[in-house]
């Protein structure tokens, strides 16, 4: 294994803790039992600790054992976590995130980032009590060793069990280890050899707790494992080591190991004998009774020693199940077996336009099981990257817990359907876009503490974000009971930037829509969080990019509810093909409602109005839209589309049908194309456009707005 | 499907031939009458003209998207580019496919030529630089004259002629 | 090289108990233990042992006190020794170590 990677998966893991961590501390003062926040808290720290320790990375580990101490004094209930302390460990879980980042960087830390550190560990002292003088000796100073006496390193081997096949013995290492200096204790771990049928005798079983005293380095040490150091599992603690070092060499263990006693044993933490008068505690007393509790009670060790045993094996249960469930899998390897479905897909599709061309019954059968299956595969491999998206919304109690601060307002936050699962692609480009409008509604929707009082309403702003499947997209919602927004201002903006004709007729929906146009900003005042008129544009570019929609509900006075539509994968879509001119385009079918032919029309064919069963509808042509030569054809189709609150017709030659494809982007030189979302691959070999339903209604009102004579 | 002309292995071998003498290669071709050729180390091979989709509310030297081998590429009318009118298509017209753009940012697009007619060979010694006048084209888009026999032929510079950037900055202003 | 040298209730064993062997050595000692219940194993002619030869025999010892027998290892050559001293196994086997007489 490589060294590299291990600590990869320590950061990445340490990352995941730190996330829950930060959750926990936030979601503290809403629960009624706050002992599993509590609890989940300490472990992370300790988890991180104790994974730190292993790589050597002390600045953490100090910095962890400090928080963690505070954190047990909680943990049992002498003493009680207040906003203040809250508010503290907020601050610790940034610093041990920046720490991490300097990991990953592989560089010293930076002078501040010391600082902060030493800061942070200082005002965290007050909370440690009276009792306890000192960081990080903080735990009763238990000598490692009852015997006292010389001060030795500590070795801990796991020998691979490739070992032999290696041409390696454990023995030549002992060998050599004698000649540094003087073996003070070794014991043999024989435990993992197998009994009857499961032994394999070439393989290597062993493993070694080992004292030896010597004056040689750390380095010349490691050197001697060089060679086996990737697959085993090797710690060195040095001379005048704390009980802490052996609180990590717990951890380290390997989890076969997992009874108590031995690890405390092993880990010198406690003789034989110790674990041996427990023993027998323990059967003659009740046996309800944890060999963990027995240790506390007999004062033999530190109760952080017992604790990290007992999560030790706690953690090797629940491993081993969790073992069955989970896989993880780089996203990479995910995306490319998505890529290769949607050429499957492409591919199938050719086959059928094959077989049905060919007119052979059977062969038409064939190839239509054969598309069942791959849609099914399809709907698989998709699934394999959909990931819910409440991992995102937690990001955003601190923002809110923070922001709200910074602001001087109340604001409370609100999550719904956290569970909603969507691609993951689509998750990591829409956390953007969320914290501006997020931010965005807590600085200019939810109003002052003076003003929400003189508006007799309560004095904590309630800003909500909820998630939900609709008709083949997924809804965000981003809500607020604020101010919502200012129609005239934003109307008089609008026309002072020459957005907007003075005088003309808006209904608030258009009006709302200004809020994302570029440059656009009705802030009085520039607070630095946002109203510096950019993001809101960005926020619908990004939107866009993603083909999704983006719409406005506000009520003056009483809210503002932002809505983002989002398809559920960027992959690969269900099309329904149209022809125009001889040229095939590509409408998303989760946008239409129905096809029918066109008419009647309402008054004349130039208001671009049908009358559909009693109901208005406004049509736009596509070969008007996209000034195609040749003349219409005699009878024309209609295929009525919707998105939103947005209901429409285009108008085109010919219906071809439903058909699945894979979106191929149509790359940097089309970047300002409109109306047109990207390209798919059809049976035939030949390109077909995918048409970009709001973008293309979008373009269709514009004309018509600004009166651009429409060719015919 | 458009039939595909690859021009790896030998005209490689060709390439490093050239190199050795200190010679480059380039590709030429007619276009409206004209001879043209450019160097052949943006090339990635050259196919039969076939199953164009044409992209509405583009420029007119956009002439479209073809499909080549799942990717979809799009296809320059360089004669439309030059400010010529638009390439007659024909039975030996030819998509060129080269690859454009800065490293790391590379795309591959086509160009459509009326037909390619040779591989030529020609060393820095051949080349004169690009004549501030006597032709129609835009002087940046010409890298150089190459003399062959007793013939000249323009050596276009494909950087500019096939610069993204400037191409994405007219079908804006073609957009507006 | 190993060799076996099955006399009476005792099984006397000649040559390396290494890697090279340790298969050999597990099934060989495995089938005497099925068919001797009685059965000592002499080490004394034991040249050179290695961790996967004391693996071997830890086995063998397990195995047989999973089937209620003693199979007490006698006569520990010099080079058996040495190795039991190196890793502390003494007590891991619990045999009265005795001194090959040709020791």
């Amino acid at each position: 294994m490589d060294m590299d990677q291990v600590k990869q998966t320590f950061i990445i893991e340490a990352r995941e803790l730190l996330a829950s961590m930060e959750e926990a501390l936030l979601t503290l003062e809403d629960q009624t039992d706050p002992s599993e926040s509590i609890n989940a808290i300490f472990r992370a720290v300790h988890t991180i600790k104790g994974s730190a320790g292993l790589f050597g990375l002390d600045p953490i580990v100090r910095f962890a054992h400090s928080v963690e101490s505070v954190m047990d004094r909680v943990r049992s209930g002498r003493l009680p976590l207040g906003p203040e302390l809250i508010g503290l460990f907020l601050e610790c879980h940034d610093h041990l995130v920046a720490k991490l980042a300097t990991v990953l960087e592989n560089a010293p830390e930076h002078p501040d980032c010391q600082k902060e550190g030493e800061r942070l560990m200082t005002s965290l002292i007050p909370w440690l009590g009276a009792s306890i003088a000192t960081i990080p000796s903080v735990h009763p100073e238990v000598s490692p060793r009852r015997e006292g006496g010389k001060d030795y390193w500590h070795i801990s081997v796991r020998f691979p069990p490739s070992m032999f096949q290696n041409g390696m013995d454990p023995l030549s290492f002992v060998r050599y280890l004698r000649t540094l200096g003087q073996m003070v204790s070794l014991h043999s771990l024989l435990e993992r050899v197998p009994t009857g049928d499961a032994f394999d005798p070439e393989l290597c079983y062993l493993g070694l707790e080992m004292d030896l005293e010597t004056d040689v380095d750390r380095k010349t040490l490691e050197g001697v494992f060089e060679f086996i150091q990737d697959d085993s599992r090797i710690r060195i603690i040095p001379p005048h080591s704390k009980v802490e070092e052996y609180l990590s060499l717990i951890q380290a263990l390997p989890e076969e190991e997992h009874h108590l006693g031995e690890i405390l044993v092993a880990g010198g933490c406690i003789t034989p004998h110790d674990l041996e008068m427990a023993l027998q505690t323990q059967r003659t007393e009740d046996s309800q009774r944890m060999i963990g509790t027995i240790f506390v009670e007999d004062q033999s060790v530190p109760s952080p020693v017992v604790v990290a045993a007992l999560e030790k094996q706690k953690r090797f249960q629940d491993k081993a199940v969790n073992e069955m469930r989970v896989v993880k899998v780089a996203a990479e390897k995910l995306d490319n077996l998505v890529n290769l479905v949607g050429e499957l897909v492409i591919a199938g599709a050719s086959a059928q336009a094959l077989a049905n061309q060919a007119k052979e019954p059977r062969l038409v059968e064939a190839t239509a099981t054969f598309n069942k299956l791959v849609e099914e595969i399809r709907d698989n491999a998709l699934s394999l990257r959909m990931v819910q998206i409440g991992e995102t919304f937690s990001r955003f109690r601190r923002i809110v817990r923070d922001v709200s601060r910074d602001l001087g307002k109340e604001i409370e936050l609100e999550i719904q359907g956290a569970e909603t699962e969507l691609d993951k692609t689509i998750v990591e480009k829409i956390a953007d876009p969320l914290m501006h409008i997020v931010r965005n509604s807590m600085d200019h929707g939810i109003e002052p503490t003076e003003v929400r009082l003189a508006r007799g309403k309560p004095v904590t702003g309630s800003l909500s974000l909820n998630a939900y499947h609709e008709s083949g997209s997924i809804v965000i919602e981003v809500a607020d009971d604020g101010g919502g927004l200012d129609r005239s201002r934003i109307l008089a903006k609008a026309m002072e930037k020459g957005l907007v004709a003075a005088g003309a007729d808006l209904s608030d929906a258009e009006v709302h829509a200004m809020i994302f146009e570029p440059g656009f900003s009705t802030a009085e005042s520039v607070s630095n969080l946002s109203g510096r008129g950019v993001g809101m544009d960005v926020v619908r570019r990004n939107i866009d990019a993603l083909r999704g929609t983006v719409e406005i509900e506000s009520y003056e006075g009483s809210g503002t509810t932002i809505r983002i539509r989002l398809p559920l994968t960027l992959a690969i879509i269900d099309g329904f093909r149209v022809e125009v001119e001889g040229t095939c385009y590509v409408i998303p079918l989760d946008t239409v409602i129905e096809c029918l032919d066109l008419g009647p029309f309402l008054e004349s064919e130039e208001n671009h109005l049908i009358n559909l069963r009693g109901e208005v509808l406004p049509f736009l042509r596509l070969r008007e839209i996209f000034a195609l030569s040749g003349t219409k054809p005699s009878k024309e189709r209609v295929v009525v589309i919707q998105y939103g609150e947005v209901r429409a017709g285009i108008v085109v030659d010919k219906l071809l049908g439903e058909f699945q494809t894979v979106i191929k982007p149509l790359g940097e030189l089309f970047r300002n194309l409109k109306g047109l979302g990207g390209s798919t691959i059809l049976g035939t070999g030949e390109v077909a456009l995918i048409l970009d339903v709001p973008q293309l209604v979008n373009l269709a009102s514009q004309r018509t707005r600004t009166r651009t004579p429409i060719l015919s | 499907m458009a039939k595909s002309t690859q021009l790896n292995r030998r005209t490689r071998a060709a390439v490093e031939l050239a190199q050795a003498e200190n010679k480059s290669q380039y590709l030429a071709f007619v276009l409206g009458g004209e001879h043209f050729a450019m160097d052949i180390r943006a090339v990635k091979e050259v196919i039969q003209y076939g199953s164009l989709t044409e992209v509405p509310l583009m420029p007119d030297f956009l002439r479209g998207v073809i499909n080549l081998r799942g990717a979809v590429v799009p296809v320059i009318d360089l004669s439309v580019r030059f400010g010529r009118p638009l390439t007659d298509i024909a039975r030996r017209t030819c998509v060129v496919i080269l690859e454009v753009g800065e490293a790391g940012h590379e795309i591959e697009l086509g160009v459509i030529v009326d037909n390619v007619s040779e591989v030529l060979e020609i060393g820095p010694s051949e080349i004169e630089p690009a004549p501030s006048f006597g032709t129609t084209l835009r002087s940046e888009f010409i890298a150089g004259v190459g003399k062959v026999g007793e013939r000249f032929v323009i050596l276009l510079d494909v950087a500019h002629v096939l610069s993204i950037e400037e191409m994405a900055a007219l079908d804006e202003s073609a957009n507006r | 090289m190993i060799t076996f040298e099955h006399n009476q209730h005792t099984l006397r064993l000649w040559g390396d108990l290494t890697i090279y062997h340790a298969a050999e050595a597990r099934s060989r000692l495995g089938e005497e233990l099925a068919r001797d219940p009685e059965l000592e194993v002499d080490l004394s002619g034991i040249e050179e042992l290695d961790t996967s030869g004391v693996q071997v025999l830890l086995w063998l010892k397990a195995e047989a006190r999973a089937q209620g027998q003693s199979l007490p290892f006698t006569s520990h050559s010099p080079a058996v020794l040495e190795v039991f001293d190196q890793l502390n196994l003494a007590a891991a086997f619990g045999d009265t170590l005795l001194i090959a007489p040709n020791a």
